[in-house]
């Protein structure tokens, strides 16, 4: 399923970057920074001020190229979360994609609670990472 | 939308395909007539060409009022190139037909119109099908110096040559093509418009008069064998044939300039062909129902379209920058909306958006009509850019990835090229970075037969800024950390692998630099090597140094700095060395107001901050500054730095270039680097500048991460004349190096040489010593005359140094007998024979074991004061002065400078003699007393004491021995006052030191040790209270008659008495004092003295006296007398004394002296 997990920050530098194949890690940084212009995009219509609706925080399915699709979501604090999914895998329903996303923002928050993290910095929380990999290694 | 692509079709037919997509469609492209106009021939320049070109594409529409009445606007577009195969498409979208075709070309001869005419008809047939009117311009083909005209068919005189009998087509000639803005080019082309508009029209009525079941069947190239022995009467077939027909209908409305009648007949098409599942036409019906609507909302945008098909990106970014993505509903057409009535079945924004996903959704479906799919997928990206629906423009743009197309490699480079160009219209600068990117890796892909490492390095670079990277270093955040590390990295690196490529070392030099500049934090160990050793290899090519590189295009390249090979840790901008520093002439006094503290900023401090980084010392021109640098060697290989220099801007400054070669991963390798400024001003240093790695780079400070000061801003101030000063102990035999040996009170003359070495006369000289003057006594009186000094010249000023030292033992041994007993024994018991043994023996309650002992408590604590008081310098070790030469000269004098140069001594005094115990003795007259002290010879060589004028003694090392010197007593007129009350400490403590003065102004133990000499001062002598009794003078003056007679005028002998004689005395005790002298009490007493020390006071069986030997006086007047009587008769024959004595308030006693001896006679 996710072969992809990034945790991009509020000025859109990668906090935290992993994928399930090491050789494949600068396409996947590709990929993952290409998606972030959508999300800006995004962001942006919904900061529009005719926009009455509270934005949601998952933004659905940012693009989808031959062999995955990318999918984003965007906290209250612009800390972007980026799944990329493999596309040749059984499709996943929405609120599979979405519960991924719940699982990451709630580890990311246990992370930044660490009264030792510096906000902005990259996250290197062991038990975050380990939420990572079993997404990325799960099914 | 996602593409499955669905082959309906097996096997496709030999070329029903388009060659390649047209990146560059637009909606508005459905109305317009397109028009090829090609080049012919060779004798019309390429550039006369272009020109030509443009001025026709700027007769893009005309009006046209039609049979109706109603005026059409008609768009025109031309193409310089256009394949046949798009052309057959022409029934499937009427705007791909070629409708018009005009050729433009030169002859010179009548073969080159022939050859014109030739290619005009081959290209007519070649697009015969479509083709509805033609020109073929010619130039030169009317003789010159006549006025252009046009002209039919060739009869005309004017024509120079004639085309070929079996040109059919309408030739249009003109003189030169250089002819600058005749009208008649563009008079022609609007004719040619207009004849087109009319054939255009033509058709579009004869379709539109159709009989319905008489329609054929419109087919789309790839399809034309599909319908091959189908049932053309079937009832869906029929409907087919209508729903296609109106479709193209629309299509020829379109382009006739009838939008809203174009939108009618697309509506019905869609209708009619959704319900046959046509869906190859509903998916075109779709796309020209969207472009009807555009056309119709914005009639007028497309004006510009011509220019706008050219802009660069730059343009486009500002085309979208002037139109913010809030505005959605105000384009720039809008203003039209309000004129014009819109139909009602015009599609809204997010209808149009729709209609084309569903159009790409039809298409996709169809593998021939690829082509058309990504066309249209541009399409609506444009139309979503103009509406303002950025999200749905990148969904139109991403889905043209997944159309697999066959292109040639520059095919495939213009495709990337325009969605990068799009991408970066709606503002997705990362998309079209990495578009830009791909196209640039297609320009240089293996398949790619023509491999253009130019063009690569070039959209490289223009990808730079969609990675949050720029060419200049300045731009970077200090802190690093921006994000997306690895992929900067790569892109950097494929940058310069592309400038290499290219040939410019130069510029592989550069971005290689910069990527170790900017990205060094990013890069691990391994990487960093790999690089740095990668930049030395391309900077062997070219050198790299600090200044802007300028590429062909007008981009400059800002210079880049390995500003982390070698690393600074630190850098220190040191000051000058304590003899170079300048000093302020005078001390202003600082005025801090009446407060020590104020809170208060006053103005002089407010203007601080503006100075707050200039350094708080000085440099002086002419004179070498130093600057430390702590230098970290990133990489495991040997680093060679060189000419490595300071950058500064201010005053002018020379520095000296240096070499250093740092070790493999060395720490904070400590680097000096040296300059001199040249001018009075103020120095500002930036930084340094290295050449490493074959790159020259500018370290400026304030991009140095571990550096906190963005520059070092120092004063410089005018030059100033430099003095060596040294002390030249020529006459004294113990020296090494600066170093006196001397025994305690020992002096030693020396010479201070000082030396001007530096540029300028010295003018000024002012020598000070921290040292007190009675040890360093600089002689300067002959300093004034030999100023100002020139270069090169020397002083000698003459210094005198005294060994001052304590010789009196600060605390007398506690357990004086020690003293005693080594006084006593051994060789000195004959030294001590020239005391006179009878003093000692005389008053043993005066010898100084009993007066220490009295009262140790006080004594000790009046000791301890007089130890404080008296001027100390510890009478053993080194001391260390400093002379100081305060010196100046032209021009730093002017500017209120000196310099100060320092010559250090280091006296080294070593024990010469030392006073361990003292006492006094009264001596044989009332005026003076004898000062017996315990001379103790500290040295290791004999020492002869001289201690009074005529008198010496030898004393053999670590000997000690016991010398009297007769002292007159302190006068009253020193100590007088004193007698007044003597309870107050103070007042005990004063006396003592003034009669310790008094004894130590009148007596210098000199000794003489071989040929050295010394004096040893009594100062800091303490005196005990029965002590001050002898040394001062009494304040009582006796008088003392024997027998009325004065004993003394028969000198010292005995008063001479015989036994039985009745002696009468008469003793008068006078007070000198200025005060009266209260409870004092006179005594007589006799004694006999047995010249052994002892004294027999019992001599009540061998005398009788009358009258009283004690008498009380309550007071005694000033200068007044008191008088005793008494009568004496001696028994015995013998030697008798009489000692007279006054006590006061019985803490003083003062005796007359010497004692009155009788000399006692039997009577014979």
């Amino acid at each position: 399923m996710a072969v992809c997990v990034a945790i991009i920050g509020k000025e859109n530098a990668p906090k935290f970057i992993r994928c399930t194949d090491r050789d494949q890690e600068l396409d996947f940084h590709y990929k993952v920074h290409s998606s972030l212009d959508i999300i800006e995009e995004k962001l942006l219509a919904a900061s529009h001020p005719k926009a009455t609706e509270p934005r949601e925080q998952f933004l659905g399915m940012l693009y989808a190229t031959e062999e995955h699709k990318i999918y984003g979501y965007v906290t209250n604090t612009k800390m972007k979360i980026i799944i990329v999914i493999d596309a040749n895998h059984q499709a996943l329903r929405d609120n599979e994609i979405r519960a991924m996303f719940r699982k990451l923002h709630g580890a990311y928050a246990d992370a930044v609670c660490n009264p030792f993290y510096i906000p902005g910095d990259q996250v290197t929380s062991k038990k975050f990472t380990e939420t990572v990999l079993s997404l990325l290694v799960k099914s | 939308m996602r593409s499955a692509v669905s082959v309906i079709l097996s096997s496709p037919l030999p070329d029903p395909n388009m060659s390649h997509p047209d990146y560059e469609q637009t909606y508005h492209h459905h109305a317009n007539l397109l028009i090829l106009v090609k080049h012919v021939g060779e004798e019309l320049s390429a550039k006369n060409f272009n020109k030509i070109f443009d001025r026709i594409s700027r007769v893009n529409s005309g009006r046209i009022v039609d049979s109706g009445g109603v005026t059409r606007n008609i768009w025109a577009r031309y193409i310089k190139d256009y394949p046949v195969g798009n052309n057959d498409w022409g029934d499937f979208q009427t705007h791909r037909r070629l409708l018009g075709l005009i050729t433009v070309g030169k002859c010179g001869s009548q073969k080159d119109m022939d050859e014109l005419c030739r290619v005009h008809e081959s290209l007519k047939v070649r697009y015969n099908s479509t083709l509805y009117d033609t020109r073929c311009i010619m130039y030169g083909a009317l003789v010159e110096n006549q006025p252009s005209s046009e002209s039919e068919g060739g009869q005309l005189p004017t024509v120079a040559y004639t085309p070929p009998s079996n040109f059919k087509s309408r030739g249009v000639y003109f003189g030169n093509e250089a002819d600058p803005e005749s009208p008649a080019l563009e008079d022609l082309i609007s004719e040619f418009i207009s004849s087109l508009f009319w054939v255009l029209e033509s058709k579009r009525h004869e379709r539109s008069r159709e009989k319905i079941d008489k329609v054929s069947l419109l087919l789309a190239p790839f399809e034309k064998k599909d319908f091959v022995g189908l049932d053309m009467e079937s009832r869906s077939n029929k409907k087919r044939c209508v729903g296609r027909m109106t479709k193209h209908l629309g299509d020829l409305c379109l382009q006739a300039g009838l939008a809203p009648e174009a939108l009618n007949h697309y509506h019905a098409a869609v209708e009619t062909l959704r319900s046959i599942n046509d869906l190859l036409w509903l998916g075109s019906a779709c796309e020209g129902l969207s472009a009807a609507s555009m056309c119709v909302r914005f009639p007028n945008l497309h004006k510009v379209q011509s220019v706008q098909r050219n802009t660069s990106l730059q343009e486009t970014n500002k085309a979208r920058n002037s139109n913010p993505k809030g505005n959605q509903g105000s384009e720039p057409g809008s203003s039209n909306l309000q004129v014009h009535s819109l139909p009602n079945n015009v599609l809204s924004n997010d209808e149009i958006c729709k209609n084309y996903r569903e159009s790409i959704i039809h298409y996709s479906k169809y593998q021939h009509a690829g082509v058309i799919e990504v066309e249209v997928c541009f399409k609506a990206a444009r139309v979503a850019i103009e509406l303002n629906m950025v999200i749905q423009t990148a969904s139109f743009l991403q889905n043209i990835i997944f159309i697999t197309l066959s292109l040639p490699e520059e095919e495939k480079i213009r495709k990337l090229m325009t969605l990068s160009e799009l991408y970066g219209k709606i503002g997705f600068q990362r998309k079209a970075s990495f578009y830009q990117r791909l196209a640039a890796t297609k320009y240089v892909s293996a398949r790619n037969p023509q491999t253009n490492w130019d063009q690569c390095y070039h959209l490289m670079l223009q990808s730079l800024s969609g990675h949050r990277l720029s060419l200049d270093p300045s731009e970077y955040p200090a802190g690093g950390n921006n994000g997306w590390g690895r992929l900067q990295k790569q892109v950097l690196q494929d940058v310069v692998v592309a400038a290499k490529r290219v040939g410019h070392s130069s510029l592989a030099t550069r971005h290689m630099t910069l990527l170790l500049q900017v990205m060094w934090s990013e890069l691990t160990p391994q990487e960093r090597h790999e690089s740095a050793q990668q930049l030395q290899v391309i900077a062997a090519q070219c050198e790299g140094s600090p200044i802007p590189l300028v590429l062909d295009t007008g981009l400059v390249i800002p210079p880049a700095n390995l500003i982390h090979i070698p690393t600074a840790e630190s850098f220190v901008v040191h000051e000058l060395k304590p003899n170079l520093q300048p000093l302020k002439l005078d001390k202003i006094k600082e005025d801090y107001g009446p407060f020590l503290f104020t809170p208060l900023k006053l103005k002089s401090q407010e203007r601080k901050p503006g100075v707050k980084d200039k350094l708080n010392y000085l440099w002086v021109a002419e004179e070498e500054g130093q600057v430390e640098i702590e230098l970290t060697n990133p990489l495991q290989f040997e680093l060679e730095v060189s000419n490595m220099r300071l950058l500064t801007t201010g005053v002018v400054f020379e520095t000296l270039p240096l070499t250093v070669t740092l070790p493999p991963d060395v720490q904070k390798y400590m680097v000096t680097l040296t300059g001199t400024p040249k001018e009075v001003g103020e120095l500002e240093i930036k930084g340094y500048l290295t050449h490493t790695l074959g790159v020259k780079s500018n370290c400026r400070l304030k991009y140095l991460p571990k550096i906190s000061r963005p520059q070092f801003t120092i004063e410089v101030v005018p030059a100033l004349p430099y003095l060596e000063a040294s002390l030249n102990i020529g006459s004294s035999k113990d020296r090494s190096g600066s170093t006196i040996f001397l025994y305690a009170g020992e002096s030693a003359h020396c010479n201070l040489v000082l030396e001007n070495v530096g540029r300028g006369s010295v003018e000024f000289i002012e020598i000070t010593s921290d040292c007190d003057s009675s040890v360093v006594h600089v002689d300067i009186e002959n300093l004034p005359s030999q100023l100002p000094l020139p270069e090169n010249g020397k002083i000698s000023v003459p210094v005198t140094v005294f060994a001052a030292g304590n010789f009196m033992n600060s605390f007398p041994a506690v357990d004086s007998t020690s003293v005693k007993s080594s006084v006593m024994s051994g060789t000195n018991l004959s030294s001590l024979s020239s005391l006179r043994p009878g003093q000692y023996s005389d008053y043993p309650s005066t010898t100084p074991t009993p007066s220490f002992r009295s009262g140790p408590s006080s004594l000790s604590s009046l000791t301890s004061q007089m130890t404080q008081m008296k001027i100390d310098h510890s009478s053993k070790g080194t001391i260390e002065f400093h002379l100081k030469v305060k010196y100046s000269g032209k021009p730093g004098m002017d500017a209120g400078y000196c310099r100060l140069a320092t010559v250090t001594l280091n006296l080294e005094v070593s024990n010469s003699i030392q006073i361990s115990n003292w006492d006094v003795l009264p001596a044989e007259t009332s005026n003076q007393f004898y000062l017996v002290l315990d001379v103790v010879n500290l040295t290791n060589q004999e020492v002869e004491i001289q201690y009074t004028a005529n008198k010496s003694i030898l004393i053999e090392e670590n000997e000690s021995c016991r010398v009297p010197i007769p002292i007159d007593r302190c006068p009253l007129s020193k100590i007088g006052k004193f007698f007044q009350s003597e309870d107050s400490l103070k007042e005990v403590v004063d006396l003592n030191v003034t009669c310790s003065d008094h004894i130590a102004s009148l007596v210098d133990v000199k000794w003489v040790m071989g040929d050295r000499r010394g004096v040893a001062s009594l100062k800091g002598i303490t005196l005990s209270s029965h002590m001050l009794d002898v040394v001062r003078m009494s304040p009582i003056l006796w008088e003392i008659s024997v027998n009325d007679e004065d004993p003394n005028t028969n000198g010292t002998s005995p008063y001479a008495v015989s036994i039985g004689e009745c002696v009468q005395i008469r003793v008068v005790a006078r007070n000198a004092l200025t005060r009266p002298l209260t409870n004092l009490s006179l005594s007589v007493l006799f004694f006999q003295d047995y010249q052994n020390g002892t004294c027999n006071y019992n001599l009540e069986g061998k005398l009788a006296t009358t009258g009283p030997s004690y008498v009380s006086l309550p007071m005694v007047a000033e200068l007044g007398a008191a008088t005793m009587e008494c009568c004496t008769v001696f028994f015995y024959p013998g030697e008798y004394k009489m000692s007279v004595q006054c006590n006061s308030q019985g803490r003083h006693t003062w005796k007359q002296m010497p004692p009155l001896e009788f000399d006692v006679q039997d009577v014979a």
